[in-house]
């Protein structure tokens, strides 16, 4: 795990000042379905200290399912065993996630937009992952690095009631 | 993920609770194929214990959609939360798909 924590800046108010820090966890799993309960605890347990609007989480937790099941479901070609990893970084109301993986070039975000307009007989049975993905989230962007496809998506967090 | 079944009417109603996720989805699509070979026609899937569905839960219910349809019967999902709500609304879902507020209404309509 690495994380690096900001010092928080001086805040002359005498109320109460919500601690700035930037907090990266990164957590490293297989190319196996039985990891999604795994990333789902991962992503609660990282998320929850910034109190998030159930909406959030929701949005949170299907975009990183579905980053994570296209790797896992079409990925590695090869039918061994590969390790990928999530890092999530939590800084103040916005959370960034980068899915780091190894396999053959990818981007899933070039794949052309589904139609949700369509009559039900004609309705692709795929696609849909990336297109929440994309609905979900405020920035996705995708870059092949050397021999890795790197996933960045950026989700700021509204606002929840103060305590 | 558990999957519950009932009968109401002339429906077969299943209802969903906790998270169909990536993981679950293949356990439902297997059940709904063995009540479609068992000669179940009309299918109520019951969605008010259902927190989390992601798109390979959408498939299913897609394929159940497509299926019960092929088979001259019908699948009809029911009170759905508030999250898989609006992923029934960003997939399209909510004007493909048959959704009424409560299991009854499903299958009584």
């Amino acid at each position: 795990m690495v994380a690096t924590i900001a010092t928080a800046p001086r805040h002359t108010s005498l109320l109460p000042v919500r601690v700035m820090t930037a907090l990266t966890q990164t957590i490293t799993l297989t190319n196996d379905l039985a990891e999604i309960p795994r990333l789902a605890d991962f992503v609660d347990a990282v998320c929850a200290p910034l109190d998030p609007t159930p909406k959030d989480m929701l949005a949170l937790q299907l975009t990183l399912e579905e980053a994570v099941t296209n790797i896992i479901n079409h990925g590695y070609r090869d039918g061994r065993p590969h390790t990928f990893t999530v890092a999530l970084t939590v800084d103040s109301r916005s959370i960034t996630a980068v899915v780091t993986d190894d396999a053959p070039a990818f981007d899933p975000l070039a794949r052309p937009e589904v139609d949700t307009s369509l009559p039900i007989d004609q309705r692709p049975i795929g696609g849909l992952g990336v297109h929440l993905i994309k609905k979900l989230m405020h920035r996705t962007r995708y870059e092949r690095h050397g021999d890795r496809n790197i996933l960045t998506l950026e989700q700021q967090l509204s606002p929840t009631a103060p305590n | 993920m558990e999957i519950t079944e009932n009968k109401l009417n002339s429906a077969t109603v299943l209802a969903l609770t906790g998270r169909l996720d990536g993981l679950a989805s293949p356990a439902l699509e297997k059940k709904i194929d063995a009540l479609l070979a068992a000669g179940n026609r009309t299918l109520v899937l019951d969605c008010a214990r259902l927190d989390y569905v992601s798109s390979a839960g959408l498939r299913v219910f897609l394929t159940t959609a497509k299926k019960t349809k092929a088979a001259g019967g019908k699948a009809a999902f029911a009170a759905l939360t508030p999250g898989v709500r609006e992923i029934f609304e960003l997939s399209g879902f909510l004007a493909v798909l048959e959704v009424h507020p409560t299991a009854a209404a499903a299958a009584g309509a």
